[in-house]
């Protein structure tokens, strides 16, 4: 049998529907790996083992009973640290909110509870999801599980290093310009940034309203399918939450993809972008595997890169540093170095600046609906190279090399980041599917077809783990 | 034969039409004297077009002739603010920067009423953009008041006001961003909408602030109102803040009863957030005394100050106002009109996160008068808190001095409806009273609109100018 | 009462905003921003981190 860590959420389901595995066995397990491999890694801020054990217990009580609540039930998971949990303090990685304790959970993260799910602890982030790998703050950065010197990506950076490395079976992370893709990417997992609306916001820490997302994290693409069953409800409490019907996504992530429309955002990384051969190479092959598949694959054009990046950040830095502001103005101290810089970007920009990129996205959402006539998916890379040294971001989040994943911030698009192979040096290659809005079970079923049909998901962060074995 | 076409409502001339007892030509012949004998002294129109319109007439009278009337707007005389687009007739919004822009197409809602039969006399005088005014350094001068043609209109609706309350046509179309329908219609003595944001296309009308700009009627009565409503709905998918919702037929409740209908009067409103006038004051009373009378209930509503809508709304439009004129303002700031120009500069001055946080307190103002109104049919209270002022004695910065009334509608989005409630003594000026009503109710507004002008006599006063 | 602001300080603002005003206007318009400075503090509540609501946008085919 597989080791318990290395179970994907939809193997270990109806081990524990059938009682075949007994959910206070795996948190425990759980548990124990963090306890042995987290003081290298750094991917929790706040273990919870006592609740997570009275969780796991009463979970078995109830599948014992016969009350199996579904495939999350029993499932061991974790939270970037911005998602609010009643009672546990929630930080947002920063002094700021170092002894925040909320009176409430956040909608999702109720949700998980209520589906069963067995909370581990709360993840380390980004300071309030936009400071970068930061070393001045009261926790350190996560790291990344298939090389500790190298960096997670962020901002849902331990959330990402959990998964990959067993430290959970999902995780939730938050999206505004691509924090669950990136760390996604250079983790080596699978993460969905869902339509804008599907998913509540409320009770997450807000970075940008209009760009904020909140999604899963798997070790595969069913996997987040199994997770966007429960998150994927109607919210009254978040005004941007949309009243849609659930799409079924774990009928969605069994069926082929066979007659589907790929199109290719070439421009993007071949003109528009410079990218890491590896990664161009990894998203190559992955369109031969797609034909093979029975998919058809053409390139198609939307506005340049360039077009996207400088109308979020007028988006995103206007609406981070309106939130912030007062905070900022009254104890600057209390932020990290690089969080307080990016958000005090903010004050600078004019009110029409803010309305014109409104107008502008405007724009690019009527461009990309009028591609996705034409085609069923896009795909482009999610990063435009693999992990690098830990804190080494400079020339990845700068305007020369544009982002990705910030597009389909703007548009709103569902976009899922899979691992697409590896690096010489081990590391994790990414890609990118898009989907049209509400269309996430397309997404995630393109996402798990290339998973199943490639052998990526075998291989696992082992190295790292020996490492630390052999540092104990 | 009808003595004076022109003081006919659109309900008693689409009757008269009907019954062949009225012809449009007729009709429309009489509201081109009556402009050509007036329009001098009250600078209704921007560009007024006889020709096209006695052209629309005689077309109207053949079809109705042959085939009956398309509905109630068939042959009816209707001017538009010169910030609807019209295929081939140039769309100023009463600005230098834009004197010789000739649209190729009508905006969405001038379709609509073409469509209904109604006859366009041509383009009536506004503020300009709909943002500066009273303006004496335009291409031609600001309308004036009919009831006093030494008083302001009110705006930015202003020639569409006058025209009306002149009986130079039996309706006109407005934009209200702030209270640009209801201030005019207020000061004017006539009945204004501005429906619930997302009923009405904007395209093609020249914007202002795009989350908050409204189309809209003004007319005589609120019947009025209701028929050349029903005759501009309709989903535009081309404008992305239309809502695809049914038109329903907005007079179908003016004949219920209103016995029952709740009515929740906003007196912090008027009588201390922004004190309205005594005459304005006095009217309310009545009115509300009027609604006790035909059975309505009547109760207190406690809405957030007054201000608070003011400030939101103030500095979302500037903020979108400026990002629309901002190159123009860069490049050719002498061919805007000084006060247009330094209203719309202030939205400069304005921060993105100044912006967001207006968007947030709007959220917060929106859900919090969603609230209120739980158990109220309308809320009440004034149209303008005085009436009409001295046409070059209107302050630059009243917006910023004294939270306007209107504004928490336009905020809101919900349906607002300005309509005359009297007169002040002596002057003779109209007062108003506003009731405004759920999202896309705008049938329970016209009724309870529409019941208050059967019980009082103000629709039978026309401005003394008439008379003459 | 609404904070004041200088008239270099303005200058700035209008510099920024890419507006240039006469000398005689220069007076009007500062004492009007000052007014718009308390609708600016207005709309600032004091708000704790997860208050909602939030203003949003709509994807298409919401």
């Amino acid at each position: 049998m597989t080791a318990l860590h290395n179970l994907t959420i939809a193997e270990a389901a109806p081990l524990l529907k059938a009682k075949k595995l007994s959910p206070v066995e795996l948190t425990a397990s759980y548990l124990s790996r963090i306890e042995a491999f987290d003081g290298q890694l750094n991917a929790y801020i706040r273990v919870l083992p006592e609740q997570a054990m009275a969780a796991a217990r009463k979970a078995e009580g109830e599948i014992m009973k016969g009350a199996y609540k579904g495939p999350l039930h029993g499932v061991p998971i974790g939270l970037k640290d911005i998602y609010n949990t009643k009672g546990i303090p929630t930080t947002g990685h920063s002094a700021l909110y170092k002894d925040h304790v909320p009176e409430a959970d956040a909608t999702t993260t109720r949700l998980l509870a209520e589906a069963g799910t067995i909370l581990l602890g709360k993840l380390s982030t980004w300071e309030f999801a936009i400071g970068g790998t930061s070393f001045d703050l009261p926790w350190p950065p996560a790291k990344n599980p298939w090389n500790l010197a190298h960096d997670p990506a962020g901002s849902s950076s331990g959330s990402g290093a959990a998964i990959a490395a067993g430290l959970a079976m999902g995780s939730m992370g938050t999206d505004t310009g691509g924090s669950i893709r990136g760390p996604a990417a250079w983790c080596g997992i699978s993460g969905l940034k869902p339509t804008y609306g599907l998913v509540s916001r409320r009770g997450i820490l807000p970075l940008s309203f209009s760009l904020d997302h909140g999604g899963p994290m798997c070790w595969t693409s069913e996997d987040c399918a199994l997770m966007m069953e429960v998150l994927a409800q109607h919210d009254p409490l978040d005004p941007g939450s949309a009243d849609v019907a659930k799409p079924d996504f774990a009928g969605s992530v069994q069926k082929d993809v066979k007659g589907l429309r790929i199109g290719v955002v070439r421009h993007f990384f071949e003109s528009d972008a410079e990218i890491d051969p590896e990664i161009k190479a990894g998203i190559e092959a992955a369109l031969v595997t797609f034909r093979e598949l029975g998919c058809e694959v053409m390139d198609v054009t939307l506005s340049p890169l360039s077009a996207y990046g400088d109308v979020a950040a007028l988006i995103s830095r206007s609406e981070a540093f309106a939130f912030h502001e007062e905070t900022l103005k009254a104890t600057p101290e209390l932020y990290g170095e690089l969080a307080r810089q990016r958000i005090m970007m903010g004050a600078f920009i004019r009110a029409c600046d803010y309305v014109n990129a409104l107008r502008e996205r405007g724009r690019l959402i009527a461009e990309i609906a009028t591609v996705f006539e034409s085609v069923d998916v896009l795909i482009c890379p999610t990063m435009p190279g693999v992990a690098p040294k830990l804190g080494d971001l400079g020339n990845m989040m700068s305007r020369s090399r544009p982002s990705f994943t910030r597009v389909f911030n703007l548009t709103g698009s569902p976009a899922l980041s899979v691992c697409s192979g590896f690096s010489a040096a081990g590391l994790p290659l990414n890609m990118q599917i898009v989907g049209r809005p509400f269309q996430d079970d397309l997404v995630l079923r393109v996402g798990s077809a290339f998973e199943k049909a490639t052998a990526f998901r075998d291989l696992r962060p082992a190295q790292w783990a020996q490492q630390a074995l052999a540092a104990e | 034969m009808v003595s004076d076409p022109t003081l006919l409502t659109i309900r008693e001339a689409s009757t008269l039409i009907a019954k062949r007892k009225l012809s449009p030509v007729e009709l429309t012949k009489a509201c081109i004297a009556r402009t050509e004998a007036l329009d001098a002294s009250l600078s209704t129109y921007v560009a007024f077009t006889p020709e096209l319109a006695l052209e629309a007439a005689e077309a109207a009278e053949v079809e109705i002739g042959t085939s009956g009337p398309r509905g109630p707007m068939h042959g009816i005389p209707v001017g538009l603010k010169d910030i609807y687009d019209t295929a081939g007739v140039a769309t100023t919004g009463h600005s230098n920067l834009l004197k010789r822009r000739v649209p190729t197409e009508d905006a969405f809602t001038v379709t609509k009423l073409r469509a209904s039969g109604a006859v366009i006399t041509g383009k009536l005088g506004t503020f300009e953009f709909a943002i500066g005014g009273p303006s004496f350094d335009l291409f031609t001068p600001p309308a004036r008041n009919p009831w006093d043609p030494a008083r302001t209109t009110g705006g930015s609706s202003s020639g569409s006001g006058a025209a009306v309350a002149a009986g130079m046509v039996l309706g006109a179309t407005g934009s209200d961003t702030g209270g640009s329908i209801r201030s005019p219609s207020s000061l004017c003595g006539l009945a204004g909408i501005k429906p619930t944001y997302g009923l009405l296309s904007r395209r093609g009308i020249l914007p202002l602030s795009q989350s908050l700009d409204h189309a809209g009627p003004m007319c005589w009565t609120v019947e009025d109102a209701a028929l050349m409503l029903q005759a501009m709905a309709g989903h535009d998918p081309l404008d992305p803040a239309c809502a695809d919702v049914a038109v329903p037929d907005f007079t179908e409740k003016l004949d219920e009863t209103v016995k029952g209908k709740t009515i929740g009067v906003i007196r912090h409103f008027h009588e201390t957030d922004h004190q309205a006038a005594p005459p304005v004051l006095a009217a309310i009373e009545q009115a509300i005394a009027v609604y006790k009378s035909l059975g309505c209930v009547i109760k207190e509503v406690r809405l957030p100050p007054l201000m608070d809508f003011a400030a939101v709304g103030l500095i979302i439009m500037s903020s979108e106002a400026f990002a629309i004129h901002q190159a123009d303002l860069r490049a050719t700031p002498e061919l805007y009109g000084e006060i247009a120009r330094d209203r719309i500069s202030m939205g400069g001055l304005l921060t993105g996160a100044d912006y967001v946080q207006a968007l947030r307190r709007r959220q917060e103002l929106c859900a919090a008068v969603a609230e209120a109104m739980i158990g109220v049919d309308v809320l009440l209270t004034a149209g303008s808190p005085f009436p009409a002022q001295a046409i070059d004695k209107v302050p630059k910065w009243l917006m910023y001095q004294k939270p306007s009334i209107t504004m928490p509608f336009n905020v809101t989005g919900l349906p607002a409806l300005a309509l005359c409630a009297g007169y002040e003594a002596g002057t003779g000026l109209p007062v108003a009273i506003q009731l405004a009503g759920h999202p896309f109710a705008e049938t329970t507004v016209f009724q309870l609109g529409h019941a208050y002008e059967q019980a009082t006599q103000w629709r039978v006063t026309r401005p003394a100018l008439l008379a003459a | 009462m609404s904070e004041t602001i200088s008239t270099e300080a303005f200058q700035v603002l209008l510099d920024r905003a890419g507006i240039s005003v006469s000398p005689a206007n220069m007076e009007e318009m500062r004492s009007a921003y000052m007014m718009l400075q308390a609708m600016r503090e207005r709309v600032r509540q004091p708000r704790g981190y997860d208050a909602e609501p939030a203003h949003i946008f709509a994807p298409a085919g919401r």
